[in-house]
């Protein structure tokens, strides 16, 4: 593993691919979190399948290759398994708003402390560019040859009903931005979602439309019905950045405090003593 | 000399007690030093239809439930219907005279009841009043007892029990008094004996999807759990069950899964997962009828072949099944630490039968073992390194070395590969694992009990052993009972010797899956197969006649 975080695997995204962004912010973002105390081997990592999911061989940081749609499960349980870990699940949107839709809604919806970050590129891809829930209507793909007929689903809509206590929309193609909502995303204590525009050179190349439409947004809404409104809008222009940022009970420590199972593990002796209490005859 | 065996029966309406009243009887009974065997009968409801509990009781050992009862107890008419059959040649019933016509003593019930509040949840009160009158217990004991077990509107349930015990008292003419025996013994369900055997083995944390019958060991650790150091959880579906589980691993704790058929399905995915990351999980399974839904209350053991080989591709799996609810126990922190040491996802094999009956146990804490996995010392960690045994050492975040758990195939290190040499190379990692994880069980774990002496050799498993075993002690039956404990890997080692010996086959599914697994893997060919596929755990009697014409 270098020292930039990379790693001796072959990268095999396509060339000029949106994930190439993601990855790169990924690093920065890394580095700025070490900044502010972040200790690195404290970033977990989980990914789901697709060619999304490939960045868990590119970055040199400790974690599970999960399979499709649970990438947000596997990182609830590291959190709950050890709660003094980051822990950072990176999802296709036929990940986390298909196959692992209930995860995503109830992750939200529990406020569990992970970050989810999105490669949202509105097809799947790696099984050669068929319509994902994000495709917009008409989208054409191999098994939808005359269009999508279907509407899209607006995710971040959705996961803010949901309870999300952080929601943003970050672009590939805007790096530096995208790095610093990483940041204070997997800063924030609760669920935290990114939904990450990612062009997909080869199946749905929205390079020059994001290029032209995205616009940041400085802070996030003051309110909750302002951000229901600003994660809806897809006028002229497409706002990127945090929409949504508020402070709540997370899960785990609603479950048990502030107490560690690993670290605050009950010894042998005593749990057998325990137990031995429990089975003597009343 | 016949087993001295006493059983009581109380059937009611669900929500009237009648579950709890044999609690309260199984307590009492233990107070005099009985052994004994409690199993309620439920169907998938809250209020109304017909519940009943049964509770047999012995001075000595007793495995299973008696279909005969001495006293039986019915508070309306479906349960007089439903257990008119249920009395022993000498036994008598006590039905609810404003409920029900019949047979036997009518006793005004619900008259006496209605004088309380909440009149419907005290009639299972009515049921110990009776109880304590059929045994001759004086007053004052009922009225500790009552104190004891009924701490809601104690004043309420006193008096009423006072008036049903008054009229019992006078109405059952023939009293009977029960033999005390010797040691008094502790009783507890199935499912706190795998709860407390996990607790014991070093479980940190419990996930689960509410589904019957294996729900009560996630009540159990959400009543008990934090005293013990386990948390429990309850996700959104069985998929972020199984999934969550193995993230848990990840980090180090200790995680265990609890599901039923249905729901175990819905984890087939995260199984495999489980078994290419080589990710330490134990899964309790706890079965009811099939297929699908089935009968969610009921028992069954259809689920055998099924449970052998969960998940896509090869990996080694672990299955075993205890034979009792003392067994549950011991074979939970094994399993444990089983699937620790071999990190593969293994299998605790249960019944509603075993998990929902309780029984008198005599559990030493001490006999289990720390789960504890091999560890990595390297400077280079890798987390999949190919070694003798196959096992590769791990290692928990936080670290300074990568630790990569990959679901695609992989190189040593975690890292993804299409590779010919290092997906063949891999899958002989695999394969090594297996073959260290059957020498170790083969040298070290007891996989098969083999119970008694004499012929036939009757084979069984999972809580059908205890089935047999009762039925065989109540007849006098000198036989030996073959039960395998591992069900994956199979111990053909030590079943290989009843090859041509007199075999027979009792198990609770409808095609004979036990018999199916013997005849493949071992050559064993039953002389009779004794099934019973209706939901309803063996009555030891009934199966006592079965195994007689063996002989």
């Amino acid at each position: 593993m270098g020292k930039d975080l990379s790693t001796d695997a072959e990268i095999t995204w396509c060339p000029g691919c949106g994930n190439f962004g993601i990855l790169n912010a990924l690093k920065k973002t890394v580095k700025k979190l070490e900044d502010k105390g972040v200790k690195q081997n404290h970033i977990i990592i989980s990914s789901g399948i697709g060619c999304h999911g490939k960045i868990f061989d590119y970055v040199g940081l400790s974690g599970l290759y999960s399979i499709h749609g649970r990438s947000m499960a596997t990182v609830q349980g590291m959190k709950l398994g050890n709660p003094d870990l980051k822990v950072v699940a990176f999802a296709g949107d036929g990940d986390a708003y298909g196959e692992g839709i209930a995860h995503m809604i109830f992750a939200a919806k529990r406020n569990a402390d992970i970050t989810v970050i999105v490669h949202d590129n509105g097809t799947y891809a790696l099984t050669t560019g068929q319509f994902s829930p994000t495709s917009k209507k008409g989208f054409k793909g191999p098994s939808m040859p005359e269009g999508n007929v279907e509407n899209p689903l607006n995710p971040l809509s959705l996961l803010l009903e949901a309870g999300a206590s952080f929601v943003a929309r970050g672009y590939a193609g805007k790096i530096d931005h995208l790095s610093d909502t990483l940041v204070e995303a997997v800063l924030h204590e609760g669920f935290s979602v990114v939904d990450v525009l990612q062009p997909s050179v080869v199946f749905n190349n929205t390079y020059k439309l994001y290029n032209e439409i995205t616009a940041i947004v400085s802070k996030p809404a003051n309110s909750f019905e302002d951000a229901a409104k600003l994660v809806k809008k897809m006028d002229k222009k497409l706002p990127i950045g945090v929409f949504y940022k508020v402070k709540k009970p997370v899960f785990h420590k609603e479950l048990y405090g502030d107490w560690n199972p690993l670290r605050n593990k009950i010894h042998r002796k005593e749990r057998l003593n325990q137990v031995k209490h429990l089975l003597r005859p009343k | 000399m016949k087993k001295d065996v006493f059983t009581y029966i109380i059937g009611g309406k669900a929500g009237q007690g009648t579950k709890k009243a044999g609690i309260v009887a199984a307590n009492f009974f233990a107070d005099l030093k009985r052994e004994v065997f409690q199993m309620n009968d439920y169907p998938s409801l809250i209020r109304g239809g017909h519940n009943f509990s049964v509770v047999s009781t012995s001075t000595s050992k007793i495995f299973s439930q008696y279909m005969k009862a001495d006293l039986v107890v019915v508070l309306d008419q479906r349960s007089y219907d439903v257990h008119k059959d249920h009395v022993a040649k000498n036994g008598i019933m006590i039905y609810n005279s404003d409920k029900a016509k019949g047979k036997g003593i009518g006793i005004a019930i619900s008259s006496e009841s209605k004088k309380y509040d909440n009149s419907d949840l005290i009639e299972g009160v009515a049921g110990i009043a009776v109880l304590a009158a059929y045994l001759d217990v004086d007053k004052k004991t009922l009225d500790e007892i009552i104190k004891k077990e009924y701490r809601h509107n104690v004043e309420d349930n006193i008096r009423f029990a006072y008036a049903i015990y008054d009229q019992a008292y006078e109405k059952i003419k023939k009293k009977v008094n029960l033999k005390k025996g010797k040691n008094k013994k502790v009783s507890i369900s199935g499912s706190e004996a795998i709860g407390l055997g996990a607790v014991a083995a070093g479980l940190d944390l419990y996930f689960a999807y509410p589904m019957t019958p294996s729900t009560p060991v996630l009540h159990f650790f959400a009543s008990n759990g934090k005293k013990l150091g386990v948390i429990s959880v309850q996700p959104e579906n069985e998929i972020a069950v199984a999934n969550m589980a193995i993230g848990a691993s990840f980090t180090g704790a200790r995680s265990m899964i609890g599901t039923s058929g249905g729901g175990f399905c819905l984890m087939q995915e995260a199984f495999s997962l489980a078994g290419m990351t080589e990710a330490p999980v134990l899964f309790y399974l706890g079965q009811r009828p099939g297929p699908s839904t089935g009968v969610p209350t009921y028992t069954e053991q259809g689920e055998l072949l099924f449970s052998l080989n969960p998940g896509q591709g090869e990996f080694p799996r672990i299955v075993a099944s205890p034979g009792s609810i003392e067994e549950a126990f011991y074979l939970t922190a094994e399993l444990l630490n089983l699937v620790w040491r071999f990190q593969t996802p293994g299998i605790l094999l249960s019944e509603k039968h075993l998990g929902e009956s309780s029984m008198s146990v005599d559990i030493k804490p001490y006999n289990t073992n720390w789960a504890k996995p091999s560890i990595s010392t390297s400077k280079n960690y890798q987390r999949y390194r190919d070694t003798e045994s196959g096992v590769s050492p791990l290692l928990f975040p936080p670290s300074n070395q990568l630790i990569k758990w990959n679901s695609y195939e992989h190189d040593e290190f975690g890292t993804t590969t299409e590779e010919a040499d290092l997906i063949a190379k891999m899958h002989v990692k695999r394969v090594a694992k297996l073959h260290s994880m059957i020498d170790y069980i083969k040298k070290n774990v007891k996989t098969v009990n083999v119970i008694g002496k004499g012929f036939p050799y009757i084979f069984t498993f999972g809580s059908t052993t205890m089935s047999v075993l009762e039925a065989l002690d109540y007849a006098g039956i000198k036989a030996t009972v073959v039960q395998p404990v591992y069900l994956q890997p199979f111990p053909i080692w030590e079943l290989a010797k009843y090859k041509n010996k007199k075999v027979v086959v009792v198990e609770q599914n409808s095609t004979g899956q036990l018999e199916q697994l013997l005849k493949d893997k071992v050559g064993i060919n039953p002389v009779l197969s004794i099934r019973q596929f209706n939901g309803r755990p063996f009555d030891p009697i009934d199966l006592s006649k079965k195994l007689r014409k063996v002989r």
